[in-house]
């Protein structure tokens, strides 16, 4: 579980890294907060989790909580029983 | 992109193109001149399914993929840009359901929208808030003792909204953006046709005006704080693939219009097309419609594949689909000389409609602005 979640965790950081003009990305920053996710970016970022890992958002995911940082978004795609799509 | 696509789409795109043939071009500009489509236009496209055509079979869809629904829009667009904008809207408005709608909203509106038995529209601009989404001043407030919420405000320049019957309305709840549902005839609801568009003319655009209009609890879409960032944008990628392929069919309008006048219409003697000025117009228009095919075919294979760089293929789509109509559709009045200028003609009416394209679902400059960043943002990736 716990390397399964690193791979999650690494795949988002990834993805965040290549499409938005930052040199770092810890995994508890605020991603929302701190603007790394703005408005124009968070439906890319929310295709890319559905895409990659296999699940499908609903209205009742949408909760800050679930997409906060990186930690949370890992924690979240585990919850929903996601993977690493092939 | 014929050469790209499936022969299921190939065949799909030649019903499209027959439908257009036969019911469309024939009646186009009579209803540019009324500014209204009849309703048996409206029912031919939802008996044919076009009005659900990427919706899911157990909605009433067709479950077409989107190379097909840009084919849909590509053919109808060469016929009339503000007929496709009825298949622009609607799916902005289902596919944003689809999206972030609740299983009873679901299963009550989406047949309906589907069959055509219910038009939508999409309410989001505003006469303050176009470009700048995030400056919505239609406002929702709570009412004391009940879930359900009271909205005020206007919306203006709604596709369809004189003949919606529902209407997907963005507006704020104590600074958080939200989402709801509003059917015609909703006490408060007030509905100002807009006639003599610069183009775009039958597309029955409205003022749409909430006085004090109660929006129960289960008319919600989505959560507060999410309607700008998640849900909105369902409906305006849907709408941004809709209008991309919708201005490549008008570019192919002017392109074939053009290549068919310069080829017979004589000037002393030689025909226009033995003019280098106008070989040179041609090349380019020509040019620009493969290119925007291409585009088009890019931007909706990453839709089909639910890939996250859709969003930035459709934006370029866009962007080079509209600028190289309005491009086009100005050269193509200039090759027929006068009687391009007349409204008879079918270039006069490209060249109104094609401007339109530049400014809805985001103009070219709101387009120029993203497009830049996001490549600006992946030359510094590439330099870390």
């Amino acid at each position: 579980m716990a390397e399964t979640e690193q791979k999650i965790k690494e795949a988002i950081s990834r993805f965040i890294l290549d499409s938005i003009n930052l040199r770092d990305l810890k995994e508890d920053d605020h991603l929302f907060e701190t603007g790394i996710v703005n408005s124009l970016f968070a439906v890319q970022l929310m295709t890319f989790i559905e895409k990659t890992f296999a699940i499908e958002i609903g209205s009742d995911d949408l909760d800050i909580e679930n997409f906060k940082s990186i930690k949370a978004t890992s924690e979240f795609v585990l919850k929903k029983n996601g993977r690493i799509a092939a | 992109m014929e050469e790209l696509v499936t022969s299921s789409q190939k065949a799909h795109y030649g019903q499209f193109k027959a439908l257009v043939a036969t019911e469309v071009e024939p009646f186009v500009e009579q209803w540019d001149r009324e500014q209204k489509h009849p309703d048996s236009i409206i029912a031919l496209l939802a008996k044919s399914g076009y009005l659900g055509s990427t919706l899911p079979l157990k909605y009433g869809g067709k479950a077409w993929d989107f190379i097909t629904f840009g084919l849909l829009n590509e053919a109808l667009g060469r016929g009339s840009s503000a007929l496709t904008d009825l298949i622009t809207v609607q799916g902005m408005v289902s596919m944003t359901l689809l999206k972030w709608g609740t299983d009873e909203q679901r299963e009550i509106w989406l047949p309906q929208l589907a069959r055509g038995e219910t038009i939508g529209a999409f309410a989001l601009t505003e006469p303050g808030a176009g470009s700048a989404i995030e400056s919505l001043e239609t406002k929702f407030r709570r009412i004391d003792g009940s879930n359900n919420l009271v909205l005020n405000g206007q919306k203006k320049w709604i596709s369809y909204g004189q003949v919606a019957g529902l209407f997907l309305v963005f507006g704020n709840l104590e600074q958080k953006p939200l989402a709801c549902l509003i059917s015609q005839g909703t006490p408060g609801l007030e509905i100002e046709p807009i006639k003599e568009m610069l183009g775009f003319r039958a597309a029955g655009l409205a003022q749409i005006n909430f006085h004090d209009v109660e929006v129960a609890s289960n008319n919600l879409v989505g959560k507060p704080g999410y309607a700008l960032s998640h849900v909105a944008p369902i409906g305006l990628q849907y709408g941004r693939i809709s209008t991309a392929c919708s201005a490549t069919g008008l570019l192919r309008g002017c392109f074939e219009e053009s290549i068919s006048y310069a080829s017979t219409r004589k000037i002393a003697s030689q025909t226009l097309g033995n003019i280098g000025v106008i070989q040179s117009m041609i090349a380019r228009m020509g040019t620009d419609l493969e290119a925007a095919r291409l585009l088009c075919y890019a931007a909706c294979r990453a839709e089909d594949e639910h890939l996250p760089e859709s969003f930035a293929k459709t934006l370029m789509a866009k962007y080079h689909s509209s600028r190289a109509a309005v491009r086009a559709a100005a050269d193509a009045v200039q090759i027929r000389g006068a009687s391009g200028c007349h409204e008879s003609s079918r270039v006069a009416r490209y060249y109104r409609d094609a401007k339109l394209m530049e400014i809805l679902e985001g103009t070219t400059q709101v387009h120029e602005h993203l497009i830049g960043k996001m490549f600006l943002d992946q030359v510094k990736t590439t330099s870390r």
